[in-house]
């Protein structure tokens, strides 16, 4: 892979994946890019393979062919297909689920400090006391998520929206060059939603997000780049308003979903 | 009140410690009846510590291992066959000879230098542990799997151990063994007892800090990040599976040792310690006392074998069995905190109940 | 050969008897995720059912009518686990659901209290049925001895497995109960009531362990630890078949069995046992996604 030369503005590279489980297939075929520090939305109907394709990425699922590559920043390109998940978040490839998970016994701060990158050996857990900087960083996300008055608190005890912006935060905090969100707004109010919109504007200065969304205005908000997916394959790709203008998108999924 | 809530658990600890430490005083001064109440606390001390160690895996990490029964045996019988081998001066048994053997098996050849066993009393456990953990843990069998898996494998050992029996004396086990201090029957050796007994104390007190010191750390928390959400602990970016393994490994040492403590106070060990049932006990203790609390396994250690040693004569022997399955199935179904958890939470969420403090900041509370 | 063929027999007897046992845990375990450590008790139950319906014959009926006995045992023990079952099922399975672990250590509560129980009732001493005048002896076929016993067992067995698959798969009920342990909150929606077939799901698992108890002991004496036994045999053969399917179940019967007989046949009966747990680990290394495959969204269950 070293061979080929090495695209400088991306970051992920999808090369033809396909996944099938038990003969149905998910995905077939999808080859797509992601560029440095933009937000870029995957989106399509239900059973698009949306999710897949973020299972594949993060090595929850293996493909059945294709490849996927991660270019960071200043280091040799990383073959993701393969890895360990874990290796895959330490390598900077963060992900956050579609159903909140975070870690309901533990409080707020004690869910960051878990996320915190580096120290993720078994010594350095034991031994290991976070930094005063560490600290500072945890307590400045939390702040941009607007959580730093609930950080003593118990995470299970958190609202959705709050487990939600935790989520992120605790991605943010990985300092990922890729953050995956699936779903992020699911389950927000409207101004919740914004928000979280605002808060991915601001995060992608620093890193690459890749977001999986069906709330239009959502995407209408914080979008560079818009993948379409349909039945496991790509329909079309493009800024937002290409997508929206296109005549085979709004047939399968615009004018289905109603949104 | 705010000290007692927060260091409760030591606190109460303390307490037990202190208890426990004025036990021989007691005896010298005449309120107890024999010498059979303190040899019975420091078999309770064994328990306590081996409990220590099945709540950091089951209370704290969510792996309930069926089996620990079977490291608390190999830490015994590797202290037993020291001790045994004292007794011989270091020569063939009288069960080997029986097993048709000439001379001392290279097996048993270690266990005649003391500090050899002191180390192997850590190691075998630990290695054992080690092996069935990687491959078991590396392929994230877990839950059920799991303990399904540990108590098979508890008993293919126990049948081993019996078929070996010119190593290992069969169904009889290792007896006729004195202390790491010899004997301790009869007054003229109560200076010995009381040393070992002191010395067992320590031991737990050592245990019980460095469980303290673990949960209280980072890891403490990784664990119960694994217990609540295992894939979401590998998405953090940690190798869930060498930590767990980690904590197996630990876990089984520590019972280990509290098999080696065991066998001084008992004077023999035999297969039915490395059972399934012996091993179910030992999580019967936890989950009364309270999994998840360092406090709580200490508690349910001490408590389900004072309740078992009053109880368990005579005709109270049947009864005592139908008690302990009770208690055991209505803990597991109605009080998941066990005695612990009955104090921190249930209790106090009474208490607001009957002063009629308002429902909804007591649930708050509570979670 | 004729060693080869008796071996054979004798790993498809010991693989039908693990199946029996397992065939109502691969009900408890797979369908419900159950955990029923007091399975091996409801074994004994059977057992001693079986044992009490010959000593009630041998009391009542004349010497000829004695060995008609049995076949009063089989649905007696059914009966009797199957309203124990029913019983538990009410007021303590049914409290955990969706808490595997729990629901093991609670009902190995249950075991100990269903153990001290027997020994109240029977006595610590071991008990013994007298297997029926037909079953005695066995047919010779060029100088291989099929005893009658084990025989019968396997065909007991053969109707038991097409039993549950008639159930399961093909009566109404079956569809039901799939259905429930499939989308419980779906099926209720559709009408099903749920807790019912809960409770006889769990039931009929149980009667299945009280049949079980019915063949082992024609195999040798009852006291009340011989449920316990067959039953981590019987555990370790339902994780190894994969969870939920009958046939599942069945090769993972017959894999356990086979290979303790023959191990046990070149080596010794404990380290057969060391063996068929390194088979389970390393099939275990081989296929964990057999069991556990994580198909839902939710990364945590």
């Amino acid at each position: 892979m070293s061979t080929e030369k090495r695209p400088d503005d991306y970051v992920l590279e999808i090369n033809n994946i396909s996944v099938s489980f038990d003969g149905f297939y998910a995905l077939t075929d999808v080859r797509t890019k992601v560029r440095r520090n933009t937000v870029h939305f995957f989106i399509g109907p239900n059973g698009a393979g949306k999710t897949t394709l973020l299972d594949i990425i993060c090595a929850k699922t293996k493909p059945t062919a294709g490849t996927v590559m991660f270019y960071p920043k200043d280091k040799e390109p990383v073959r993701l297909t393969g890895m360990k998940e874990y290796k895959i978040v330490q390598a900077g490839v963060g992900r956050k689920f579609q159903v909140p998970s975070v870690f309901v016994n533990l409080t707020v701060t004690e869910n960051m400090i878990l996320s915190l990158k580096g120290h993720k050996g078994i010594l350095d857990s034991i031994f290991h006391t976070p930094t005063k900087e560490e600290m500072d960083s945890i307590h400045s996300t939390l702040k941009r998520v607007g959580l730093d008055d609930r950080a003593d608190v118990r995470a299970g005890s958190l609202a959705h929206g709050q487990k939600q912006w935790l989520e992120i935060a605790m991605q943010l905090l990985q300092k990922p060059e890729i953050i995956m969100l699936d779903e992020p707004a699911a389950g927000m109010s409207k101004p919740e939603t914004f928000k979280t919109g605002e808060i991915l504007k601001e995060i992608k200065k620093e890193c690459t997000v890749i977001v999986i969304e069906h709330d239009m205005d959502f995407v209408k908000q914080a979008a560079d780049i818009v993948t379409v997916l349909h039945e496991g394959k790509m329909l079309m790709e493009g800024s937002i308003s290409d997508v929206l203008a296109d005549k085979t998108v709004q047939a399968v999924y615009l004018g289905r979903g109603g949104e | 009140m705010k000290l007692l809530k927060k260091q409760g658990d030591n606190i109460c600890f303390a307490v037990i410690v202190i208890i426990l430490a004025l036990m021989p005083v007691f005896l010298k001064a005449g309120l107890l009846s024999g010498s059979s109440t303190v040899l019975f606390l420091g078999k309770c001390i064994s328990f306590a510590i081996v409990a220590i160690g099945l709540d950091l895996i089951w209370g704290y990490t969510g792996i309930l291992s069926l089996g620990h029964g079977l490291y608390f045996a190999l830490g015994g019988y590797a202290m037993a066959m020291y001790l045994k081998l004292q007794e011989t001066g270091g020569k063939i048994t009288d069960f080997m000879h029986v097993g048709g053997l000439e001379e001392l098996p290279l097996i048993w050849k270690p266990f005649n230098s003391f500090p050899l066993t002191l180390i192997l009393i850590v190691l075998v456990p630990a290695l054992a542990a080690y092996i069935i953990g990687y491959f078991i843990f590396k392929n994230r069998v877990k839950g059920v799997y799991f303990s399904i898996i540990s108590q098979a494998l508890t008993w293919a050992a126990y049948s081993i151990f019996i078929a070996l029996s010119p190593y290992t004396n069969g169904n009889v086990g290792i007896t006729e063994i004195k202390t790491i201090f010899g004997s301790i029957k009869g007054e003229a050796h109560q200076a010995e007892m009381f040393k070992l007994f002191y010395l067992a104390l320590i031991i737990l007190v050592l245990i019980y800090a460095l469980a303290k010191f673990l949960v209280s750390r980072k890891f403490g928390k990784l664990l119960i990040a694994i217990r609540d959400g295992e894939n979401r602990t590998y998405f953090s970016g940690y190798k869930v599976s060498a930590y767990k393994t980690f904590i197996y490994v630990l876990s089984a040492v520590i019972a280990g040792i509290a098999g080696a403590v065991f066998v001084n106070f008992n004077g023999s060990i035999t297969p039915s310690q490395m059972t399934i049932s012996y091993s179910i006990t030992m999580v019967i203790w936890v989950a009364v006392g309270g999994r998840g609390t360092i406090i709580g396994a200490v508690i349910g250690a001490f408590l389900i074998n004072l309740c078992e040693y009053n109880l368990s004569s005579g005709s109270m022997v049947e009864i005592w069995q139908y008690i302990i399955g009770a208690v055991f199935c209505v803990v597991i179904i109605f009080f998941k905190g066990g005695i612990v958890g009955i104090v921190k939470e249930q209790l106090p969420a009474l208490i607001r109940k009957i002063k009629g403090k308002p429902a909804e900041t007591a649930a708050k509370e509570v979670s | 050969m004729a060693q080869f063929v008796n071996t054979l027999f004798n790993g498809l007897s010991l693989s039908s008897i693990i199946l029996l046992t397992s065939l109502g845990l691969a009900i408890t375990f797979g369908l419900m995720r159950v955990i029923n450590m007091a399975h091996g008790e409801f074994v004994m139950i059977g057992a001693y059912t079986t044992y009490v319906v010959q000593e009630i014959f041998k009391s009542v009926f004349p010497e000829s009518m004695r060995d008609i006995y049995y076949f009063a045992a089989i649905p007696a023990a059914f009966a009797v686990t199957f309203l124990l079952g029913s019983l538990l099922e009410r007021f303590v399975i049914q409290r955990l659901y969706g808490r595997e672990i729990d629901s093991l250590l609670a009902t190995w509560g249950i075991s100990l209290i269903l153990q001290q129980a027997a020994r109240s009732i029977f006595g610590t001493q071991g008990v013994n049925v007298t297997a029926p005048s037909f079953l005695n002896g066995g047919a010779t076929v060029g100088g291989c001895t099929f005893s009658y016993n084990r025989l019968f067992i396997i065909f007991m067995v053969a109707l038991c497995l097409l039993l549950v698959w008639f159930i399961m798969y093909k009566s109404n009920f079956g569809k039901q109960m799939r259905a429930v342990m499939q989308n419980r909150t779906m099926a209720q929606c559709m009408g099903i009531n749920s807790r019912r077939v809960d409770n006889i799901t769990f039931a009929i698992g149980s009667g299945l362990a009280g049949i079980a108890g019915c063949s082992v002991a024609l195999l040798g004496s009852i006291d009340s630890t011989v449920g316990q036994s067959y039953i981590v045999n019987s555990f370790m053969a339902v994780v190894l078949g994969g969870v939920g399917k009958l046939s599942g179940t069945v090769i993972g019967s017959a894999i356990i069995g086979s290979a303790s007989i023959f191990t046990e046949n070149y080596t010794s009966s404990t380290i057969a046992k060391a063996i068929v747990l390194l088979i389970v680990i390393v099939f275990l290394q081989k296929r964990p996604q057999g069991l556990f495959v994580i198909k839902s969204r939710n990364l945590d269950e």
